[in-house]
């Protein structure tokens, strides 16, 4: 067999990461490919809730036990992507009491560590709850970045032999004698890193096995393929706070509903969320009333929510999947579960197995589930270590170190740095010059910027996810120049602007669901600083197109009247942007 | 706004016999607290405003949100005063930065919704123009407060270098809460972080208490202010408690504002219908009694009919040091005995334009003191509240004083905030023989306690060059202020003589 790999895992969310990891270090050769960035389909759009369980013990007991197991599980492995806030789930007056009982009933039956707390000691937790908040269950939920945990997962797969390619679509599933043997992609910028400006190539790469983890994508590979994969995509709002009004993840104690949980999420609140079926993926419509129903419902928990600042809005869909022959119509009902749909006994086409369903929290199973199935297809012999092992960033470590003194950092940049770097701390901190403070309103340093660029090349998406510059008040307005500034020790001007343009660009998407009060007036100072300080608002330097200097008229004035006497180039030069300095 | 700071507060409970939580519910029923009339007296020592009575209407809650200042509006005092009330309303003005964090402290995370990163207070911050390690306001207050999570107890060291002059909140365009920020995160790294037995602990806590050693010192006041500047003593000060040689300690006055009231027999005046009640700060009354003084003529003058409460510090040293707690001990005694004082109608005047700023603005954003919105409320500084109730330009249309002066005037940033900045100008510059020149809008550079430091003394003076050049290009040779601080620094870089504008006022319309 010349095969190029074992296996070639398609998808870059939290299952495709955690397979390739666990593919890896059980000594297989494997390739993942995502079109996009890393998390960038489903995983990069949720709330960031690591589940206590506590959410499904009363409608999916089976995905509730499985949420614990996996939530001790994390807190070990990616301490450094875990914030352990704990949860809270609220009763309000309206809300049945019977159902209350089921719920922490529930929990009970799947060991999830339930406490009834009444009222006023809930308040005493968390201030900003409701005056009227009758009762609340305590449970271990948390709060996890998938950012960083599917990076850690991509990084540990690299360091075992891996291969990673973002940005890198398929766009066929090689299917030879009935037997699926590959993939075909189309890399952007070419092999490896991404760099912009770099031409796409195309690959083919052929492997003995083939995992479709694209979540709501997967009919999108199975077609391919030629076999059906029948998941329900289902969007979901989620709405990004300015600041935390909660330390502590706070759900709504009622069987489901939309609106009903706020996770704090690094310096942020996230809102969540809707549940609603969508044809397709990637085109379905974001409305303004799904972002007014989060901020109003949940202000019924949070009363502070009302008035607060909203950074963005963003919507995921969720890879729902329900075996053929259930027929439910409501999203909410289909089961959180996660089903392994082996191609070959299900549709009689060996070499590809599809995973659908599932969640976030319990991605590490269901990536050990899938593997043990691929190396039972491959015949290869090995051990599962996922659960047991650290991921890069999350070995012991004390964070009680003085970075202040030590790398001259301000001490809560310094906390933040080390909760985001985990045990890497020492390594990035010491790589570059920390200072100066490159994202103010997240507190990320330089090194921390170098260090992503390092390992994501000129895609200044990629470095945000991994070092949250930019996701903060200002929501770029003052740092993506200065990331760009970062980059541009690397790599050339036209990359560089292209980078800038795209972080720009995204930032200002989730935005624009968010556009009343602060952020509107927040938006508009970015817009005028960016378009009086860097001509961001129609820089002849950025656009391909030659100016026609001609086209401007000479102005008012005595010698302008009649445009004899003025040398039109000089003057519309220095009018459009004042000067060559724009070039460099 | 509620400051709970716990157990040192509880013995001195017990003196407001009668004032505890639930008369206060029961007041709140009468529905009418919403009037800004006669508070009880008494502290408020109620738990957080979370926990309603079960009795309660819900009408209070909501009134008190004042909505015409955001800075009002952010802390909510009253609210959190009357023990929280509503509980059907869930309006968001009704939950306050109440103790999110242990121990009581604030949670002021939410005060970094307004910030657009503008950094307008970065410009304005007189500390961050010399000192290069000092990250500036915006740092300080909204960033650092945005990146804190519940639990977490590490403020930057360089809070300390903060020297609380207020500026930034008079530059942000969007009400950011930056000194209330300020003054909770320098009280919680105070607490939290400072070696209690270090020198400079030790130092800025005397520095801060400055009324107790001026109270010490006025019992002897001429040996007093000769050791005070004793060459070696001084030495020695410098060397083992870092307060800097270079500065001259201020006499202290041989008999204090309050003997001489005593000594004069009181008001000389009786007005029911129009009352003041002096805040004479414990600068006119240890060192320069003759600004209290001349307060007390000026306003009899008007017919007003002056009380002297008893009173501590305003408490302005204590936040620009951090010593939350000393400031809230002294505060308890001040809303006490002035809420007593507006009981009786009077408005409460200081001579001081730090100690009106802290009346007004700190206490009702750091302590949750009963009565304490009212006392807000109802402070002025001495000169702006003439000209609030008194033709003062009629008064002086005619009067002139004895010789021509002309004076070279520096507006202290505290009254920058107060929107008084242009008030002694504007007073005088009809007056026949009174040249008053602004020497612009540049702080002094002292900033309280800030240049009573040795390690701060350099950037005092370096903050304080703009005004000092300006001072000399004047044409006065006399210096005029309303903080007695900025005084000390006009003085000791100009060698002027120093007045208050009251003293100008009493030489004019009453001698």
């Amino acid at each position: 067999m010349d095969d190029q790999a074992d296996v070639v895992v398609i998808g870059g969310g939290s299952t495709g990461c955690g397979v390739i990891r666990d593919l890896a270090r059980r000594g297989l050769d494997a390739v993942l490919v995502e079109k996009g960035n890393l998390t960038h389909g489903t995983t990069g759009r949720m709330h960031g809730l690591l589940h206590s369980g506590g959410r499904y013990a009363v409608s999916d007991q089976t995905s509730a036990r499985e949420c614990m197991e996996e939530n001790r599980v994390l807190r070990d492995i990616a301490s450094h992507c875990v914030e352990e806030t704990g949860g809270m789930f609220v009763k309000r007056p309206e809300d049945s009491e019977e159902y209350f009982q089921q719920k922490l009933e529930g929990c009970r039956a799947c060991d999830i560590p339930a406490e009834v707390i009444d009222g006023e000691e809930a308040r005493r937790r968390e201030p900003y709850l409701a005056r009227d908040v009758e009762k609340a269950i305590a449970v271990p939920d948390a709060a996890i970045d998938p950012f960083r945990l599917c990076v850690a997962n991509a990084a540990d797969a690299r360091e075992h032999g891996a291969r990673v390619e973002t940005h890198a679509k398929v766009t066929d599933v090689l299917v030879e004698d009935g037997e699926v043997v590959g993939v075909e992609i189309e890399h952007d910028t070419g092999p490896g890193k991404r760099v912009h400006r770099e031409p796409g190539t195309t690959e083919e790469i052929r492997a003995r096995y083939v995992v479709n983890a694209t979540g709501a994508w997967a009919g999108r590979i199975g077609e391919m393929a030629g076999v059906d994969v029948e998941v329900r995509p289902s969007k979901g709002v989620m709405t990004v706070m300015n600041t935390r009004q909660v330390d502590t993840v706070i759900n709504r104690c009622r069987p489901k509903g939309d609106a009903d949980i706020v996770v704090p999420h690094e310096t942020a609140c996230i809102l969540g969320t809707t549940d609603e079926e969508v044809d397709d993926p990637e085109d379905y419509p974001e409305e303004e009333w799904e972002v007014d129903l989060m901020i109003e419902t949940l202000s019924e928990l949070v009363p502070a929510l009302k008035d607060a600042r909203t950074l963005r809005s963003f919507w995921g869909v969720r890879p729902l999947y329900e075996p053929p022959g259930t027929g439910t119509d409501d999203p909410t009902d289909i089961t959180r579960d996660y089903f392994l749909l082996d191609h070959d006994e299900r549709d009689g086409l060996p070499g590809l197995t599809s995973i659908v369903g599932g969640k976030l929290t319990t991605y590490r199973m269901m990536a050990e589930s899938i593997t043990d199935h691929v190396c039972e297809k491959l015949g290869h012999d090995a051990a599962c270590d996922t659960a047991d092992t650290p991921l890069p960033g999350s070995d012991d470590f004390s964070v009680l170190r003085d970075y202040m003194d030590e790398f001259g950092i301000r001490s809560p940049v310094g906390r933040r740095s080390a909760q985001r770097l985990g045990s890497r701390a020492d390594e990035v901190l010491n790589g570059a010059d920390p200072n100066p403070v490159v994202c103010e309103c997240e507190g990320v340093t330089r090194a921390e910027v170098q260090d992503a660029i390092e390992g994501a090349g000129s895609d200044l998406n990629a470095v945000r996810l991994r070092t949250r510059a930019s996701m903060g008040n200002c929501q770029g307005g003052f740092c993506t120049h200065r990331i760009s500034a970062e980059l541009a020790q690397e790599y050339p001007g036209p990359v560089v602007r292209d980078a800038e343009d795209e972080l720009y660009q995204e930032r200002w998407k989730g935005q624009r669901h968010a556009l009343w009060g602060r952020q509107l007036s927040q938006a508009m100072l970015n817009h005028m600083l960016h378009a009086t300080t860097m001509n961001r608002d129609g820089d002849p330097a950025t656009t391909d197109a030659d100016v026609d200097f001609g086209a401007f008229d000479a102005g008012t004035g005595p010698a302008g009247a009649d445009g004899s006497e003025v040398d039109d180039a000089t003057t519309g030069v220095t009018a459009t942007d004042g000067g060559l300095d724009g070039d460099r | 706004m509620t400051r709970h700071t716990g157990n040192d507060d509880t013995d001195t409970t017990e003196e407001s016999n009668g004032t505890n939580g639930t008369e206060r519910h029961e007041e709140a029923d009468d529905g009418t607290p919403a009037q800004p009339t006669v508070p009880e007296l008494g502290r408020d020592e109620q738990p957080a405003i979370f926990v309603p009575d079960d009795d309660e209407d819900g009408t209070t809650g909501a009134s008190a949100g004042d909505e015409t200042d955001p800075r009002t509006a952010t802390d909510g005092g009253v609210e959190s005063a009357t023990g929280g009330s509503d509980s059907g309303d869930l309006s968001p003005d009704a939950y306050d930065p109440i103790d999110v964090f242990p121990e009581g402290d604030l949670d002021l995370r939410d005060g970094a919704d307004s910030c657009y990163k503008c950094t307008s207070c970065d410009t304005s911050c007189p500390v961050a123009e010399v000192d290069d390690e000092f990250p500036g306001p915006k740092f300080q207050g909204p960033e650092q407060w945005r990146l804190k999570r519940k639990g977490d107890h590490d403020i930057d060291e360089s809070i300390t270098s903060c020297s609380n002059c207020m500026r930034c909140d008079d530059a942000c365009p969007s009400s950011v809460p930056l000194s209330q920020m300020h003054n909770e995160a320098r009280g919680q790294f105070v607490e939290e972080q400072m070696e209690k037995l270090s020198v400079e602990y030790i130092r800025n806590r005397i520095l801060a208490n400055y009324r107790t050693s001026a109270r010490l010192a006025s019992m002897t006041p001429r040996l007093a202010s000769f050791a005070m500047n004793f060459g070696p003593a001084r030495w020695a000060m410098d060397k083992l408690l870092g307060v800097p040689k270079e500065r001259e300690f201020p006499e202290f006055a041989t008999t204090t504002f309050r003997e001489w009231w005593r000594d004069r027999g009181g008001a000389q005046v009786s007005n029911p219908d129009k009352r003041v009640a002096y805040f004479h700060g414990c600068y006119s009354n240890y060192n320069t009694p003759e600004v209290g003084k001349a307060m007390v003529r000026v306003y009899e003058h008007f017919g007003y009919e002056v009380l002297v409460p008893p009173q501590k510090c305003s408490g302005t040293p204590m936040f620009a040091n951090g010593m939350l707690k000393d400031a809230r001990r002294h505060a308890e005694t001040n809303v006490e005995n002035l809420v007593e004082a507006i009981g009786e109608g009077a408005d409460v005047i200081a001579s001081c334009t730090s100690c009106s700023m802290s009346l007004r603005q700190e206490y009702p954003e750091l302590f949750d003191i009963h009565g304490i919105e009212d006392v807000s409320e109802h402070t002025f500084e001495a000169l702006e509240y003439l000209r609030i109730h008194e033709d003062l330009n009629g008064a002086l249309a005619d009067a002139r004083p004895e010789d021509e002066q002309a004076f070279a005037y520096h507006a202290p940033c505290h009254a920058r905030n107060q929107g008084l900045a242009r008030q002694a100008v504007e007073t005088f510059r009809e007056v026949d023989g009174v040249t008053m020149e602004d020497v612009g809008d540049s702080c002094s550079g002292i900033s309280g306690t800030y240049g009573w430091k040795s390690e701060k003394y350099e950037k005092s003076m370096q903050i304080g060059e703009e005004m000092f050049e300006h001072m000399e290009d004047a044409d006065g040779e006399v210096g005029m202020t309303e903080c007695p601080t900025c005084a000390m620094q006009m003085e000791h870089g100009t060698g002027y003589e120093i007045r208050h504008p009251l003293q100008l006022l009493e030489e004019t319309l009453v001698a």
